[in-house]
């Protein structure tokens, strides 16, 4: 690339006009997070994160014996929870529930023209749709995660629980299972809200992505690198065993897990504007 | 059949720039044919889209508004094209045949949010959001959710959507339908005022008298393919195949169907019942004006009315496209 080129494209960046994006973006994620908490369609997103808190009561009034023992075996239990349950049912389905529904809802009610009859490119709403889902999944499920990291910890004491996570190495597994609800959603919230605009039937490549996914342990590395649970594992702050006929690799750094996720997002936004650019609306077909 | 300036509004350029002009295009749905090689020139002021329910009314009009792609030709809309989404419905506004909305918006909540997608600050948005309420009487209802709203009540919020960030093109799809009596006075008002202040306004309707009442220009449609486009008495003009039909209210009207016989062009005048008047029916309108000019002066006759009595949409339809006018 010469200097001329290098100095075009710099100047064709400063020329963009952030600051209204911004705008459409801010005013498009306020529009969607209304949507997706307060409406009838997030009642079995609701259903989902009432699971875990309804497991963690469970957990405070019938504790396994194993979590008394102490505080870092009940880590460890909990750890177990939130990967085969909490990040694989709860996280996954919730996300196909809010994001399927950024696009797909819209056309169901007959409401996506008002938003393509703005004056908004194509990315920016794909952007500000996607801010507007991350927005309310995180809201719905990083407390319901560290809700029911609180529950599993309990059994040990208010007082040791406490210590543990405000003072002590739990405040660090905290901010990383935080960390990864977010990633999961940016991960999994990108692959479904496309699902929701090539598919008719987003359920169909939704139970196929799921099956993709569960199947990520027995798979070799590069089949792995496809998946998006290859990337969350490698955040996770305690590893969890996978089974005796898991294939096991070395995690991925991470760093370079962290920004395939943002890739998957990027990619998804890419395309979702390319298809919303050639997108028609035809509510009688849907 | 294309037409040029079809409006008497003040326009300010008459280039490519202050135009909407499609080009050739065709939409397929599949194998079904939607549009056949439509060529317009649209300039500002109020045109009419005239045509019986899936004549192709509302594809045009998505195609106008980039909602559909056209399967081949161009489209531009003050030079614009419709894939330019940025540009385009910053001078454009639509409002379309679908009675939905976004679950649980309120009126108010609803245009501020297309507004803040237009990128005004949140006081802006705001005041003009009141002001697009106020201008279709929604004013007490902002607060109200849409979903509450009474049919009419939705259509005008849908005209408030469409034209709150002030359009230079107004694009709207049967917007009289489901209003009531004052409030279709109210919208049409409301069209009439946008026209003559250079807008262009595009409206699609099958209810023909209104159309006439309120058009400076029809686009008939059938079947996909244009029948006229122009203003009503210049496509009226131009169908030879029925005779201009003209009523004539005198004090003496056998005298005037006696000299009508004579003229080489008029094919029938009839006395009305009922002091009526006379109906003539002649291929040559302004001959026949002219020899009723001289005609008045000769046998000093006093004259109420001499007028086109089919130079409207619901006689142009009729003849161009048959029965079944609204």
């Amino acid at each position: 690339m010469s200097r001329s080129d290098t100095s075009r494209r710099l100047g064709l960046w400063r020329h963009w006009p952030w600051r209204l994006w911004v705008r459409q973006v801010l005013a498009l994620a306020r529009y969607e997070l209304g949507r997706a908490l307060l409406r009838r369609r997030a009642a079995p997103v609701y259903v989902l994160i009432g699971l875990p808190i309804l497991v963690g009561i469970g957990v405070v009034i019938l504790p396994d014996p194993e979590m008394r023992e102490s505080l870092v075996a009940a880590g460890r239990l909990f750890a177990g929870t939130f990967h085969f349950f909490f990040l694989r049912f709860v996280v996954f389905f919730g996300c196909a529930g809010l994001f399927i529904n950024l696009f797909r809802g819209e056309i169901l009610d007959r409401s996506l023209h008002y938003l393509l009859l703005a004056p908004i490119r194509r990315e920016v709403l794909v952007v500000g749709k996607l801010a507007g889902g991350l927005a309310a999944s995180v809201v719905l499920f990083v407390p319901t995660a560290l809700v029911t990291m609180v529950c599993f910890h309990l059994p040990n004491g208010i007082g040791p629980t406490a210590r543990y996570l405000l003072a002590g190495p739990g405040l660090g597994q905290a901010l990383a299972y935080a960390a990864v609800v977010v990633l999961g959603c940016i991960g999994y919230g990108s692959i479904f809200l496309l699902a929701g605009l090539f598919f008719k039937n987003p359920m169909i490549p939704a139970g196929l992505f799921l099956a993709w996914e569960l199947a990520t342990p027995f798979m070799p590395k590069i089949l792995k690198a496809i998946s998006i649970i290859h990337y969350l594992v490698s955040l996770e702050p305690i590893p969890v065993d996978e089974g005796p006929v898991a294939i096991l690799t070395s995690p991925v750094a991470p760093w370079l897990a962290v920004l395939a996720l943002l890739a998957v997002s990027l990619g998804a936004v890419v395309l979702a504007g390319w298809r919303i650019r050639g997108l028609e609306i035809s509510y009688t077909t849907e | 059949m294309s037409s040029p300036g079809t409006t008497q509004a003040p326009s300010t350029a008459d280039g490519p720039g202050s135009r909407i002009v499609f080009r050739d295009i065709s939409k397929f749905y599949g194998e079904v044919l939607g549009i056949n090689r439509v060529n317009l020139d649209i300039g500002p002021g109020l045109t009419s889209l005239v045509g019986p329910n899936g004549s192709g009314k509302s594809t045009l009009m998505h195609l106008m508004t980039g909602l559909l792609q056209p399967t081949g030709g161009s489209i531009r809309v003050l030079g614009l094209d419709p894939g330019d989404v940025e540009a385009l419905f910053r001078k454009l506004g639509y409002c379309t045949q679908y009675d939905s909305f976004p679950h649980g918006a309120t009126g108010l909540g609803f245009l501020l949010t297309t507004l803040r997608l237009h990128g005004l600050e949140p006081a802006d948005a705001e005041a003009a959001a009141w002001a697009a309420l106020e201008r279709v009487g929604l004013g007490d209802a902002a607060h109200r959710r849409i979903a509450g709203y009474s049919k009419g009540m939705r259509q005008r919020i849908k005209l408030a959507q469409a034209h709150c960030h002030d359009p230079q093109v107004l694009v709207l799809d049967e917007p009289l339908n489901g209003l009531d009596p004052m409030a279709r006075s109210e919208m049409i008002g409301l069209m009439r005022e946008w026209a003559v202040s250079g807008r262009h306004v595009i409206v699609s309707s099958h209810i023909l008298h209104e159309v006439n009442a309120i058009s400076d220009a029809v686009i008939l449609i059938h079947g996909g393919s244009i029948m006229a486009e122009g203003e009503i008495r210049a496509v009226r003009g131009q169908i030879t195949s029925h005779p201009i039909q003209v009523l004539v209210r005198c004090d003496r009207p056998s005298v005037v169907a006696s000299r009508a016989f004579e003229m080489a062009d008029v094919t029938e005048a009839r006395i009305l019942d009922g002091d009526e008047g006379l109906l003539v029916r002649t291929r040559d309108a302004e001959g026949f004006f002219r020899a009723m000019n001289r005609l008045v002066l000769d046998n000093e006759l006093d004259i109420e009315t001499v007028a086109p009595a089919d130079e409207d949409v619901q006689a142009v339809y009729e003849y161009l496209i048959g029965g079944g006018a609204a």
